[in-house]
């Protein structure tokens, strides 16, 4: 955003913040992002979030585990036969633990998956723009605005009990 | 500062808890790596005795026949078991919202970690020639053989190969905010090793959003995932027709043990770490009444259970059982089994008693007991189903050897050995969430 001007407020208390961006929604700034020591019901809901896609991440990795754990039990059982007097060869109830537990580790994976390609991390670039002390005891609340509007954003922050922090 | 008080932690702000943990992480003192060099001579006696059993053969071991699984099946049992309790307070206790779990979620996590490993190399070492593991990892071999998944023993397998993968991952997400806030807070390579290990997290509101909903599928995943491990490791025994083994109470009650000498480990470990690293106003002694508490309900689970599998001896009517359940409380294991009722169940009934359970000194010492007694459980079970089996001419008692107590002080000693490394160079309790018991009084809420 060339020209466009970051400015951090940073708040020590979740309600400031909360309040913040409900005046910040009216007015004339762009707002970014929320840094937070903490995850907050009462940020995420002030910012009206959707729910994360994680869970169907989850889903498909929990789905793909139950196949491939019985899947290879069975695959296994074909190969090498153990033929012990009338009983089957594919027995679907020892296969169930092979199932259960892949169903839970390929889950995990999805969700592993799920949360990397959701918040785009491992990554360098979140870093821009960032203060420190949002992963102490405060909450930052970074905001864009034109130049000329500056001075404005910073009052803003101020009269909302803020410190302020201007990147370049 | 932020003040958010609560009645249980009235004198903690958001900075204070940031001080006190990273605190912990300062330059360690010189009897800190005494410490170490300590547990790591005793690691290396668990290896060179370890290696001598490579060179010479099981037999260096006191497995015999009848009594075939020893110490080795013992250990692993007993360190699947302390691994529970980990999983229990960072998962099972998130989804009911227990905000107390959240000064020692951290710690208990790893002990969960470091107690699989160690688990996982038993039975490695059980199997003498450990070279030829491979057999059970199913690939196209030149043998054409295949692993065969109607065995109990390869339940295991897959059991504990993906509770080691869960715990680990779910250890290292909940990790990761306080990665950063040490990454914030450091300098140097110090600095450049925590941007490396978190990822890039800045705690953005986007990041926050996929990540308790995340954390939230990782604890619900990993609650049914730790019942069915220990139950797995229960059937080792309870698929087997050994008298004392073939019962389908053991699913239920190996988890209750495990979970019941988990939190006695997690007592064992958070009370010199409280002390030590002056953790006092976050490490509660509520936390410690809490899980005291906890350990009275296990033991009682734990001590319904012994009762129970006399019951049905008794009432089967089965000459082979009453035999094994006559010979468990007066044979020559007789030692172990009233180790075992009296540690695992009688003693920690002290805890009824809110001095006993609020007193530092007595909950250490009851969490000793009751790790030494669940220890012995293991082996009454274990040796005792075996020595005493349904042909009294195949009869047979066993000991341990020398390279078996050899192997067991390494092993204790590589679990603690890498619990003191963790202590001193991640934060042992999770910044993060004590900051959330301020605010909300629970855990990344999803």
């Amino acid at each position: 955003m060339p020209g466009k001007k970051y400015i951090m407020g940073l708040f020590k208390e979740e309600d400031q913040v909360v309040s913040t961006l409900t005046a910040l929604k009216e007015s004339a700034y762009q707002f970014q992002r929320v840094h937070s020591p903490i995850p907050s019901h009462k940020i995420m809901a002030a910012l009206d979030l959707k729910k994360s896609r994680v869970g169907w991440f989850t889903l498909a990795g929990g789905i793909l585990g139950l196949i491939s754990g019985f899947a290879l039990a069975v695959y296994c059982s074909i190969e090498w036969r153990l033929i012990v007097s009338g009983k089957p060869i594919i027995s679907l109830i020892p296969f169930f633990i092979v199932g259960f537990e892949f169903t839970i580790l390929f889950a995990v994976f999805g969700n592993i998956i799920g949360l990397l390609t959701q918040t785009r991390l491992p990554s360098s670039k979140t870093m821009a723009h960032y203060d420190p002390r949002c992963s102490g005891e405060h909450f930052g609340v970074l905001a864009t605005c034109e130049p000329m509007q500056q001075d404005g954003l910073k009052d803003f922050f101020q009269q909302n009990g803020g410190e302020v922090k201007v990147f370049d | 500062m932020v003040k958010k008080e609560r009645i249980d932690m009235p004198q903690l702000t958001y900075a204070s808890i940031d001080q006190t943990v990273l605190n912990t992480l300062s330059a360690p003192k010189r009897y800190y790596w005494a410490i170490v060099a300590v547990l790591f001579l005793g690691v290396l006696v668990g290896a060179a005795c370890w290696t001598y059993q490579i060179f010479v053969g099981i037999g260096v071991g006191g497995q015999n026949n009848p009594v075939a699984w020893g110490t080795y099946l013992i250990n692993f049992v007993f360190w699947v078991g302390i691994a529970h309790s980990g999983t229990l307070i960072s998962a099972i206790l998130h989804l009911f919202r227990a905000g107390w779990r959240n000064p020692i979620a951290r710690a208990a996590e790893t002990m969960t970690v470091f107690a699989v490993c160690i688990a996982g190399l038993f039975p490695f070492i059980h199997l003498g020639r450990v070279w030829q593991v491979y057999y059970m990892i199913p690939y196209p071999n030149q043998r054409l053989l295949w692993p065969n998944f109607l065995s109990p023993l390869m339940f295991d397998v897959i059991a504990i190969s993906t509770y080691l993968t869960v715990s680990s991952l779910f250890w290292y997400t909940g990790l990761l905010p306080d990665l950063a806030a040490i990454r914030d807070r450091s300098e140097g390579t110090r600095k450049k090793i925590f941007t490396f290990l978190s990822m890039g997290w800045t705690g953005a509101h986007e990041q926050w959003r996929h990540y308790t909903r995340g954390y939230l599928f990782f604890a619900a995943l990993a609650t049914p995932l730790v019942i069915s491990v220990h139950s797995v490791v229960s059937w080792d025994f309870a698929l087997g027709i050994v008298p004392g083994w073939h019962t389908t109470i053991f699913a239920p009650y190996f988890v209750a043990g495990a979970i019941h000498s988990g939190l006695a480990m997690v007592l064992t470990l958070m009370i010199p770490l409280r002390k030590i690293f002056k953790y006092e106003n976050i490490i509660t002694r509520d936390v410690l009444e809490n899980v005291a508490k906890t350990i009275v309900f296990t033991g009682l689970i734990v001590g319904f259970a012994y009762a129970t599998e006399f019951f049905i001896a008794w009432y089967s009517h089965n000459a082979v059982e009453i035999e094994q359940f006559r010979w468990r409380a007066s044979g020559d294991y007789r030692w172990g089994f009233y180790f075992m009722v009296v540690c695992n169940t009688l003693i920690p009934l002290l805890f009824l008693f809110k001095k006993i359970r609020t007193t530092i000194a007595t909950l250490f010492i009851i969490s000793l007991i009751v790790n030494f007694g669940m220890w012995w459980e293991r082996f009454v079970i274990i040796v005792g189903g075996v020595a005493r089996g349904f042909a009294p001419y195949a009869w047979g008692l066993y000991a341990p050897t020398i390279i078996e107590y050899g192997i067991m002080l390494g092993s204790f000693c590589l679990f603690f050995f890498f619990f003191v490394l963790f202590a001193k160079h991640l934060p042992s309790v999770s910044m993060t969430e004590m900051k959330e018991t301020l605010e909300h009084g629970g855990s990344h809420a999803g």
